[in-house]
């Protein structure tokens, strides 16, 4: 069943189940239509498909069918999956969570799955992953990002606004990443590296990549830390 | 039993989908079921070779798709086994000969005769794959214990979620176990620590395949090969069977050995 959700800065999040067959789409949304006319009507929603892949053929028959019909003006279209986020890109619609009024950030995107190869989660604000980030997939967030199984893809902390924001921080509870990102910084990591497959915090100080043991232990984390090879993006 | 439509698939090429989908094919026929094996890889036809078929090829499933025979006149029928069945691709045709609606038709049609079809997808995840996974509902997905099959397998398995197919199940393939244990290989729990999907068979490393294929003689027809033994044991659980995973360790030190180096790395 499709889910109407209120958000910061007067969004409905529409959230559509990944396990909904694709089939029930038209039913589905009709029925939302009906039973949240109210709240729809004039509202800017955000389309979450969570890890679905959205064909060519479900954007126009959404747009038609549930969008211009309901009232509301959608904000955003949000999907995992690269090749969808790409198709959605192509024809103009926004695929990164919405800017609610004033220049904030939209809170803490929490995350109970993991991502796969290919996948792709961009979020402006924090992002907490309980499952793996697998090799090949991606997180960007424009602030911290913090992976509790093991990070293996490539993480994006800071990564956007105005200038650098290199105060963002990336914690992963397994770290097996050749590279982080953090602003414009890059730092990488040898498989060899004593940080491989253990508990880090990575930030960025006094212009390089650091990488620490996380939980900080004062003094004794200070001399393991080390800072990774870095370059500037 | 509702007809079972399963894609053999992997993302990677070279893993052994194709191998995995004659012996699969020829296990659940000998178990009584009555199968067919569809080759998906349109242009690089290999199933009929590796099933040993290829000499029977009169109509392709493109010339059946294209009108110009019935689709019971492309399926060959395996005199060896009693219901297995093979349909072949065209080799002279690129995978643009095919369209995702004709696959989804094709397999509605052999839905209504087969308890199981199996669909070899070609590598890669572009219309290749999609076409061969259009009109299946399960997929075995194959890797080998590498860090890029694995990878690509990810990647496979995210698109196979994506497209709603479920069960998604893991066959590995190819497991050396002496090197897993130098640790030279990833192991099957560091697989599926990764790939976070059910499990249904793990194949041995096994010279048998090769001469197998190129005698186009499934291993699950006759020999007692490990890999064959392995490849039968799948196709006994996807019908149920519970079948205990075979044991690919070699032999362990006994506990007093273990006690006993563990001291003597200490000093």
């Amino acid at each position: 069943m499709i889910k109407l959700k209120g958000m910061p800065g007067s969004i409905v999040r529409c959230i559509i189940p990944e396990d909904m067959p694709a089939a029930d789409f038209k039913s589905e949304f009709d029925k939302v239509r009906k039973h949240g006319g109210p709240i729809l009507n004039g509202a800017r929603i955000v389309l979450d498909f969570g890890a679905r892949a959205i064909s060519e053929a479900t954007v126009p028959a959404l747009i038609e069918e549930f969008v211009w019909p309901s009232g509301a003006s959608v904000a955003a279209w949000i999907t995992y999956d690269a090749v969808s986020q790409k198709l959605l890109k192509r024809a103009g619609l926004y695929t990164s969570e919405p800017a609610p009024a004033e220049e904030s950030p939209c809170g803490t995107l929490v995350l109970h799955q993991s991502l796969r190869s290919g996948q792709r989660v961009e979020h402006r604000g924090d992002v907490i992953i309980t499952g793996h980030v697998n090799d090949g997939a991606e997180v960007l967030a424009s602030g911290n990002i913090t992976i509790l199984g093991r990070l293996n893809g490539l993480v994006h902390a800071g990564c956007e606004g105005k200038g650098d924001n290199t105060d963002a921080i990336v914690v992963a509870r397994c770290m097996e990443a050749l590279q982080v990102r953090i602003g414009s910084k890059i730092g990488s990591l040898g498989r060899d590296a004593e940080w491989w497959g253990r508990r880090v915090i990575v930030s960025v100080r006094d212009g390089g990549v650091l990488i620490e043991y996380w939980p900080l232990v004062k003094g004794e984390n200070s001399a393991a830390a080390g800072a990774a090879k870095e370059e500037t993006a | 039993m509702a007809p079972r439509v399963i894609v053999v698939t992997s993302g990677k090429g070279g893993v052994g989908k194709t191998t995995a989908t004659a012996n699969i094919a020829a296990a659940l026929a000998i178990l009584g079921n009555k199968v067919v094996a569809i080759d998906g890889d349109v242009g690089l036809r290999n199933l009929d070779v590796v099933m040993g078929l290829e000499n029977r090829i009169v109509y392709t499933l493109v010339d059946a798709l294209e009108g110009h025979c019935r689709l019971n006149q492309a399926l060959i029928k395996d005199k060896r086994v009693e219901n297995l069945f093979m349909i072949p691709t065209a080799q002279s045709k690129t995978k643009d000969a095919v369209t995702y609606d004709q696959m989804v038709h094709v397999c509605s049609e052999l839905r209504k005769e087969f308890d199981f079809v199996l669909i070899d997808s070609p590598a890669g995840i572009e219309a290749g794959f999609r076409n061969a996974a259009a009109g299946v509902d399960e997929a075995l997905v194959i890797t080998t214990p590498e860090v890029s099959a694995v990878r690509d397998a990810d990647r496979i398995i995210g698109l196979l979620e994506s497209m709603e197919k479920s069960p998604i199940f893991l066959i590995v393939n190819r497991i050396r176990p002496h090197m897993v244990k130098k640790g030279d290989m990833l192991d099957v729990a560091d697989v599926l620590d990764i790939l976070q999907i059910a499990l249904i068979g793990m194949v041995p490393d096994d010279e048998n395949v090769v001469k197998s294929a190129n005698e186009g003689r499934p291993l699950t027809l006759s020999d007692d090969s490990q890999a064959g033994v392995a490849f039968r044991n799948i196709a006994a659980r996807m019908t149920g069977g519970d079948i205990p995973f075979m044991n690919l360790d070699i032999p362990r030190k006994g506990l007093l050995a273990r006690i006993k180096d563990a001291f003597a790395g200490g000093r």
